[in-house]
Parts: C-alpha cells; structure tokens; sequence
C-alpha cells in the first residue's frame, strides 16, 4: 500500500472477545499516512474497542496490530509509550481531568515529557492549541464550567498537544448539535489539511463520514462487511450497509 | 473462598507494584503534597473534634471506675496509655479510611468510568505512578500526624472531664499523663500508623483504579474501600501490637 511505504495503521485478523462475547472476529484493514478513515456500524458493535486496540487501552486475543512498522501486540509499556506519543486521542466523552483547570490539562502531556520543556514554552503551546480551537479566553475554567461542545474542543486541543501523527476520534459529535457538530467536524479538517493527520473517526453521523473520511469501514456482528468511499458504501449489495450509510441524511 | 482468596491476591501484587514503583523517578512530589493536603489537612478538623469527644467519654468512663478503687489519681496515665497505645492509632486509621479511603476509591473509580485514565495513558503518561503512587504515600504521610493529634484532643478533652470532676491543674494532669510513659509506648504505636495509612491507600486504590463497572462501580468502590480498608486495619493491627510487643517487651507490662 501507498507505494511500499507501511501503511500508518495496520489490523491483520485481529479478534478481541468480552466474556464469551466475540467483538471482533478477525477483522483485517489498512489506513494509509495522512487518510481519513471512518468507523460506522451499530452501537456495541467494537467501533471504538479497534479504537482502544490501535492505542494498545486493550490487547487482542488473537491478530497483528501495526502503528507504522510496529507491532504493538505484546510490546512493554515503554514501547507502547512511545507509540503513544505518536497519537492523539479524543474521548467520547472528552475525559478532561476534573481536577485540572482547562489550561493543566494541556500543559499535563508536555509537562511530563522525559525532555523538559520550560514553562513558558509550554504556556505558548497551550495557547496556541487553545486558541486554535477558539478556546483562547477559557484556559482557567474548570472542566465543569463547559458546555458538552466546548468539551470536545478542549479534548481535541489535548490530543493534539504533542503534535501527533495519528489521531483517533471516538464519537466526535454525538450529542452535539448540528452546527456544534459542524464547527467540530471543521476543526477536524483544518488539523487533517495543516499536518496531514492520519484519522480514524469512529462516528454514527453519516454526514460527518462523508463530509470529513476518505473512506468508510462498516463493521458488524464482529466483521468488517464493507470498507471503501461513501459513494461506493450506498451502492453494497448489503441492506444493512446500504440502510446504515443512508441513515440520517 | 476462592474469590476472596483472589481477591487478597491482587491487592497483595497491587501493593507489590506500588513498592516497586514508588522508588522509580519521577517522584511526584507536586501531586504527593496535593494528596496529603486532601488526606491530612482536610481530615484535621474531624480527628480534632472525634479525639476531643472521645478524650472526653473515656475520662467520664474511666473515673467512675477507677473512683471505685480509690486509683482516680492514676486517670491521666490511664487516659495518656490508652491514647497512645491503641485508641489513637486505631480511631484516626479507621476515621481516615472512612473519609479519605471512600474518597480515594470513588475519584478513582469516577475517573476510571469516564475514561480519565485510559485519557492518562494515551498521553503516554503513566497513570499508576500519577495517581495511585501519591494516593498510598500521602496516606502514609499523613496519618501518623493526624495520630498525633488525636492523641494530644484526647489529652485535652481528658484534661476538661478531671477539671469538672476535681479541679486538677494542669501542670499535675500532665505531669501524671506522662508519668510511666516511654518512648515505647508512644513512638512504636504511632509509627504502625504508617502501616495503617498504606492499608488504606492500597486498598482504596486499588478498588477505584481496577473498577470495571461504569458509573454503578463508583458507590460500589467508595462503600468497599470503608469496608475493607477498616476491617483490614483492625485484623492488622492485632499483628502490629504482638510485634511491638516482642519488639519493646517493657510495653507489655
């Protein structure tokens, strides 16, 4: 793929079950440098588990799983920590710290680096990952003081604050109005256009797949049944797949 | 059985994995600190209040005994004793397992439900040295300085019962306080509360951080880590006192 350069993300028959409950049964897929890949599929169908297994949250019971040309199977939490620093995560949830005022939650990944940055550095940074998703102004507030959109926003500029090359966005705009939604999914374009971020959204807006991913990966009962563009998913001989990418529109 | 048998284990590698941990840099100084404000300062008024009523009760319940036997002139000494040998150590380790322990299994459970933590790793920053490593240090820190005021409120409120009861001055309550007492008997029964301050930091943490229940978890880890961490330091410290015992022989007496 992509010229015999490694692809940035890899799954070869990955399989991950939960009690007994096979969530993905084997699934094997691509993502080139720089792509934009979407997740659709039901709830509770593994969307964001092959989230958590690409950041190595989760281990898989059986498969490959490779972040360039690594390997994160199996590999030491140093290793997986460098892998880490690679990709930036955005939470369903935002999972902000609490306890941390907008401002410490950013500053908390470069204030951890082995290689100390000084602190006004780090104060430019957090202000300009602030500012970049017009968060400027609310650095001091806490956690609890923002609104559901403005959460996501602040949990985008923390994923980005070590500049990664990967980024994994678990359900960017659920619960979020539509123009909310949209304000979100531009901030994703912007990064994707400005550093060439490889993305995986996992998503249930169809109109977030087709307006910010290249393509669209459908999984199911386990098994990814379809993968490829939009215009390609609404004409798949599955009436599921057809029913889940014309949803909402 | 076997369940708890499991149960005992894992708390047992969690308390291994922390040992190892807490010596490796970094030291987490800033987070250690922010900890034993929460577990220490923040606990000060209720050990100060619970060791000043209870200083008071005892010395009602003692005096009327000992009134009996002619012996009331042995009260401080008998209140100062049993302070700094057992109600002490014994009342601030299960005050702080109620407020602090509780505390530290729900935050830890909170962030664990809403993903706070797998939000820790992803950052490439090592959750269990950022949390739980403070959680257990600050615990320990702290709770032999909250022992000695409970101590020194159950002197005090001692000292007010003997002064409505017979008019002691202060110079003579302390002076009989602290007659007969050794360093041995304060400085052994004092220091097991380190023992105890680990028991409450592992067990909480480890109930808030291992959850897997979602948001039902975090009730769930609060009430656990009063329950265990408090009959764990009941059961425990019947180990300490036969150590200090064999230890210091003279406080057996």
């Amino acid at each position: 793929m992509n010229g015999g350069n490694p692809a940035a993300i890899a799954f070869r028959e990955v399989s991950r079950s939960f009690g007994g409950r096979t969530v993905l049964n084997g699934i094997s897929f691509e993502i080139a440098p720089g792509e934009a890949f979407c997740l659709i599929g039901r709830s509770g169908m593994g969307k964001s588990v092959t989230l958590k297994l690409t950041i190595g949250l989760i281990q898989p019971d059986a498969g490959a799983i490779c972040v360039g040309n690594e390997n994160i199977v199996g590999m030491d939490e140093d290793g997986l920590s460098k892998v880490r620093s690679r990709i930036g995560f955005l939470f369903q949830s935002a999972a902000l710290f609490d306890s941390l005022s907008l401002h410490d939650n950013l500053a908390l990944p470069l204030r951890r680096l082995r290689e100390k940055k000084p602190e006004e550095e780090i104060e430019a940074i957090v202000q300009k990952n602030l500012d970049d998703v017009g968060l400027g102004k609310d650095g001091r507030k806490m956690p609890a003081e923002l609104s559901g959109g403005m959460r996501k926003r602040a949990g985008l500029a923390r994923a980005l604050m070590l500049g990664p090359s990967i980024l994994l966005v678990d359900e960017p705009v659920s619960g979020l109005d539509r123009v909310t939604a949209s304000e979100i999914d531009d901030l994703l374009l912007r990064v994707r256009k400005r550093d060439n971020t490889t993305m995986v959204i996992v998503t249930h807006d169809t109109r977030e797949a087709r307006r910010v991913g290249d393509r669209v990966g459908v999984l199911d009962d386990g098994n990814l049944i379809a993968i490829g563009a939009m215009g390609e998913l609404e004409k798949n001989e599955s009436a599921l797949v057809r029913a889940l990418v014309s949803e909402a529109e | 059985m076997r369940r708890y048998l499991d149960f005992i284990g894992n708390i047992g590698l969690f308390a291994l994995r922390a040992a190892r941990r807490v010596l490796v840099p970094p030291f987490e100084i800033q987070m250690i600190l922010r900890q034993i404000e929460v577990a220490g300062w923040k606990s000060l008024p209720l050990v100060l209040s619970s060791g000043f009523a209870l200083g008071l009760v005892l010395a009602f319940h003692t005096r009327t005994t000992l009134v009996q036997f002619g012996a009331q002139a042995v009260m401080p000494t008998v209140q100062s004793l049993a302070f700094f040998n057992e109600i002490g150590p014994l009342l601030a380790g299960l005050l702080m397992a109620g407020r602090v322990g509780a505390g530290i299994g729900a935050e830890l459970a909170n962030m664990r439900a809403t993903e706070q933590i797998d939000a820790i790793e992803v950052l490439s920053v090592d959750s269990f040295k950022m949390l739980v490593i403070p959680r257990i240090v600050a615990c320990s820190v702290a709770l032999p300085i909250l022992t000695v005021f409970m101590d020194a409120m159950g002197l005090v409120g001692g000292y007010l019962a003997e002064l409505t009861a017979s008019h002691l001055s202060v110079q003579l309550y302390l002076s009989r306080a602290f007659y007969n007492v050794s360093w041995a008997s304060f400085i052994p029964p004092t220091l097991k509360t380190v023992v105890f301050g680990a028991v409450i930091g592992v067990i909480s943490s480890y109930l808030g951080y291992t959850t897997d229940e979602g948001a039902d978890g975090v009730g769930r880890a609060a009430t656990n880590s009063v329950v265990v961490s408090s009959l764990a330091i009941i059961l425990i410290d019947v180990v300490l006192v036969k150590a200090i015992f064999f230890l210091f022989p003279e406080t057996a007496i």
